[in-house]
């Protein structure tokens, strides 16, 4: 599976095996196995509830597995701190945007940059040649990607005070910032209209493209994971399995994905009747 | 042997005392993720009021009881109304409801302080004498004090296992979002939630102050309550008593045993064990951060 | 030694201590009950570094504040390593100054135990007090501004994402710690050795609650904001003697009374500085009219 532009893809980046865990007693997780080279661009969906974010978690270290193992180029990663996992070169968004709210737009994304040593504490007292650059190269990176995700010239603005759709766009900043090789984004069009949706598909496409991250997209909106992964393939989850996995046309037409959904919209369907037939 | 079951017994009574507090604690920490700090404040007035039901109004010992509930009642349902819930609906930081608590207490503490003076008073003497059981000495009122605040921990039980209250506040400390889109009142579910902690805390002010003394700074004594829930595992109600017996009678252990001052610092320092060792606590769960 | 003189060198003593509380809480989001204690290791630590060990004061002072830096560690780590959620972090320094303040009180060889450490020489006057504070607003200034100071607000506001972010959430909180406790021992050794005395019950409960009042008041993420409420909060009850007792009832109410209607404080979130001066001049990141790629 190669990415669009027809580059070949890299080495192994990410190998999940067996992978699963449990809250108390409930298996968010059971058996999942999948691989990711440098480069390529996958997609993770599935109804609510079927473990989706539960993986990303895993792999970002917010969560421990029970079973199986999780590969970095080779490594088993399991268990390590977020913060590790994250100097280590992967790097996410977020379900529900947690982004600094009171930090204004540029300190957001520079956080990713400041989050790795740069200088010593010493050196921040007397301001050296060293930390002086240092600081100089976050400010130009900064702006950088500010300027990419479309919001250049907003810097001093409070984060907390950007609207929606510029807020989900900074956590990309911000999760780029940190200089990752896989980027782990979960449901980043949550909340978007046609419109906007199509503009971060362009987006993310844009810097797929220019930077040759490794992504996996969680997403709700089957047209921008359909359009983003064209090329590539889309994981199916439920119930914490990976139920099918291929490419958009494959998954379109596998009959068990598309019961998975229906079973969903089924069982509302069902909800939705046995309430009116209950009020009338 | 005799000291040992002598120094349990103590151990056991006081251990009672911090877990109501404890209690208190855990059941506002399960529901909303936060420490009462004002908790220390109620605990004072409780004594106090007690104290002087007997004392100025020569009110029978039951009756004081009853009326330093209602009035810790009454405080701390106006500290969670003025202090807590306008912060709560605001989706405040949790810092700032600390802070918010912390001022409460701060103030009706100090209030009481200005008001009353700072002297050490002595509670007087309801339950006199002592029961001696096998060459050990019980004194009628520890005894007293364990059984009447194991009672009121059992009525709590009670209320949270076999009421529709109850129900309604454990949802509620599962999940207070859900609990209110399911149709459970949440300000009335603080408004008991609180109501409990009034009584928690004026039963375990009177029986402090009648074991020690009465004065306006009773309240630290909550510190070691949130050791006893931190040993116990936090925002855990069984862990809350656990740790709180396990607190008790090992602090009286060593008060009798080695020295009575440095009975603080052993408190703190099975604090810092306890961090380093069993992080969750005895009994606590770890909790997971929803991401 | 002057009236003002004394006023003066009481507000710097506060402003220093609360400088470091403003670190750790104001910025870093950690709630700390019980800073009183890190004075007194660093008070009582510079008295011993003095008098017993015959260091000069030059070094002594300095000493003490990193003596009590260090003992930081005794609570920090273990309460950081377990994930200590804000407010058992707060009963934990709570306890931890009791403990000093227990220790100190009852231990009578070298430092005087309940009757307190007496012989000082007042070498703490209007010069070093000023110098002192300066060079801390200074060095305050410089390690929220640094990457170091960035991670720590990060962490504050959202420690989850931060550590996702790479944020190593033990090491900042340390810092953070490590760094007000060192400030607020600078601000115990000051303070004895312009008492010319110590004493255990000087570094009680009221003491931890002063200095949270002058953070509070001063607003979050702030340096100046606490720094001034440091310093109205020593002044004021000075010129309102009268109103001694009623003190920490009207900070209570205070706190109350701002988290609930204005809980920036009084600078909180507005850091004054050579930006901001610029800002309002109109010139510089921010201004009308200007791209930027600048933050506060």
């Amino acid at each position: 599976m190669s990415d669009c532009d027809g580059g070949v893809p890299g080495p192994v980046l990410l190998e999940l095996r067996g992978l699963g865990v449990s809250f108390g007693g409930v298996r968010a997780v059971r058996n999942v196995s999948l691989s990711l080279r440098s480069g390529e661009l996958v997609g993770l969906i599935g109804p609510n509830g079927a473990g989706k974010s539960t993986l990303l978690n895993l792999i970002t270290g917010s969560a421990r597995p029970s079973a199986g193992q999780i590969l970095w180029k080779g490594r088993p990663i399991a268990g390590l701190s977020p913060d590790r996992l994250c100097h280590l070169g992967i790097g996410r968004t977020f379900q529900n945007i947690r982004l600094f709210p009171s930090m204004t737009v540029f300190e957001n994304v520079a956080l990713g940059m400041h989050s790795k040593p740069l200088y010593s504490l010493a050196e921040a007292f007397v301001r050296g040649r060293r930390a002086r650059a240092a600081e100089a190269e976050v400010a130009r990176r900064t702006a950088e990607l500010l300027e990419l995700v479309g919001l250049g010239g907003r810097g001093s603005e409070r984060a907390g005070a950007l609207p929606y759709g510029l807020q989900r766009r900074l956590e990309l900043a911000r999760a780029m910032a940190t200089g990752p090789e896989l980027l782990l984004l979960d449901e980043p069009a949550a909340g978007m209209n046609e419109e906007e949706c199509a503009g971060l598909t362009g987006l993310i496409r844009g810097i797929h493209r220019e930077f040759g991250y490794g992504i996996i997209i969680i997403e709700h909106h089957i047209k921008v994971v359909m359009e983003l992964c064209a090329e590539s393939r889309i994981y199916v989850m439920n119930l914490g399995e990976i139920l099918a996995a291929g490419s958009p046309r494959e998954i379109q037409g596998d009959r068990r994905v598309v019961e998975a959904y229906l079973g969903e919209k089924r069982e509302a369907h069902g909800r939705r009747r046995r309430r009116l037939a209950r009020d009338s | 042997m005799i000291l040992f079951l002598q120094q349990l017994v103590s151990g056991i009574s006081i251990g009672a005392v911090y877990s109501l507090l404890a209690v208190g604690y855990a059941l506002v920490y399960s529901v909303y993720n936060f420490t009462n700090w004002a908790f220390d404040a109620f605990m004072v007035t409780g004594a106090f009021a007690a104290f002087y039901a007997i004392t100025l109004f020569a009110l029978p010992f039951p009756v004081a009881i009853v009326l330093a509930i209602v009035l810790t009642v009454g405080v701390s349902l106006a500290v969670e109304v003025g202090a807590y819930r306008p912060l709560r609906a605001r989706r405040a930081p949790r810092l700032f409801m600390m802070i918010s608590a912390m001022g409460a207490s701060m103030a009706l503490v100090n209030l009481m302080n200005i008001a009353f003076g700072g002297a050490f008073r002595k509670f007087p003497q309801v339950v006199a004498g002592a029961l001696v059981v096998g060459g050990v000495s019980i004194s009628k009122m520890d005894l007293f004090a364990a059984v009447f605040s194991f009672a009121v921990l059992g009525l709590l039980w009670l209320l949270l296992e076999r009421t529709r209250i109850g129900l309604g506040i454990r949802a509620s400390a599962l999940d207070t979002l859900t609990a209110g889109l399911m149709g459970v009142d949440n300000n009335g579910v603080a408004l008991v939630i609180f109501g409990i902690s009034g009584v928690l805390s004026a039963v375990a002010g009177i029986f402090y102050g009648a074991k020690y003394a009465v004065y306006p700074y009773l309240g630290l004594v909550t510190i070691k309550a949130m050791i006893a829930s931190i040993i116990g595992g936090i925002g855990s109600l069984p862990g809350a008593v656990v740790g709180s017996l396990f607190l008790g009678i090992t602090e009286t252990l060593v008060s009798g045993y080695i020295s009575s001052i440095y009975r603080d610092l052993f408190s703190f320092s099975i604090l810092v064990a306890v961090l380093l060792f069993f992080p969750n606590g005895l009994l606590g769960a770890k909790t997971v951060d929803k991401l | 030694m002057g009236y003002l003189v004394t006023i003066l060198i009481l507000g710097c003593v506060n402003v220093i201590a609360a400088l470091g509380l403003a670190v750790l809480t104001g910025y870093t989001g950690l709630f700390s009950m019980g800073h009183a204690g890190f004075m007194a290791v660093g008070g009582y630590a510079a008295a011993i570094l003095f008098a017993h060990l015959k260091l000069p004061f030059a070094l002594a002072l300095p000493g003490g504040a990193l003596v009590a830096g260090l003992s930081s560690f005794v609570i920090g780590y273990p309460a950081f390593r377990g994930r200590l959620r804000g407010d058992y972090f707060a009963i934990a320094t709570l306890g931890f100054a009791e403990a000093v303040r227990l220790l100190l009180n009852t231990t009578y060889k070298y430092v005087g135990g309940s009757y307190g450490f007496t012989g000082l020489p007042q070498l703490t006057s209007l010069p070093v007090a000023l110098a002192a504070t300066a060079a801390a607003l200074v060095l305050a200034h410089l390690f929220v501004t640094s990457q170091h100071g960035k991670n720590c607000v990060a962490l504050g506001e959202d420690e989850t994402a931060a550590e996702m972010m790479g944020v190593n959430l033990l090491r900042t909180k340390l810092a953070a710690l490590f760094v007000s406790a060192f400030y607020a021992g600078l601000a115990g050794g000051l303070y004895a050795f312009f008492m010319a005395y110590l004493s255990p019950s000087m570094f009680g409960i009221g003491k931890s609650s002063d200095l949270l009042a002058a953070v509070v008041f001063g607003g979050m993420q702030s340096l100046v904001g606490p720094a001034l409420a440091a310093f109205i909060l020593v002044a004021l009850p000075e010129a309102l003697r009268f109103l001694l007792n009623w003190r920490l009832v009207i900070y209570g109410l205070l706190f109350v009374v701002i988290m609930v209607f204005r809980p920036q404080g009084l600078l909180g979130y507005k850091e004054m500085n050579a930006d901001w001066l610029r800002r309002m001049l109109g010139r510089g990141p921010g201004a009308a009219g200007q791209r930027d790629g600048g933050g506060r």
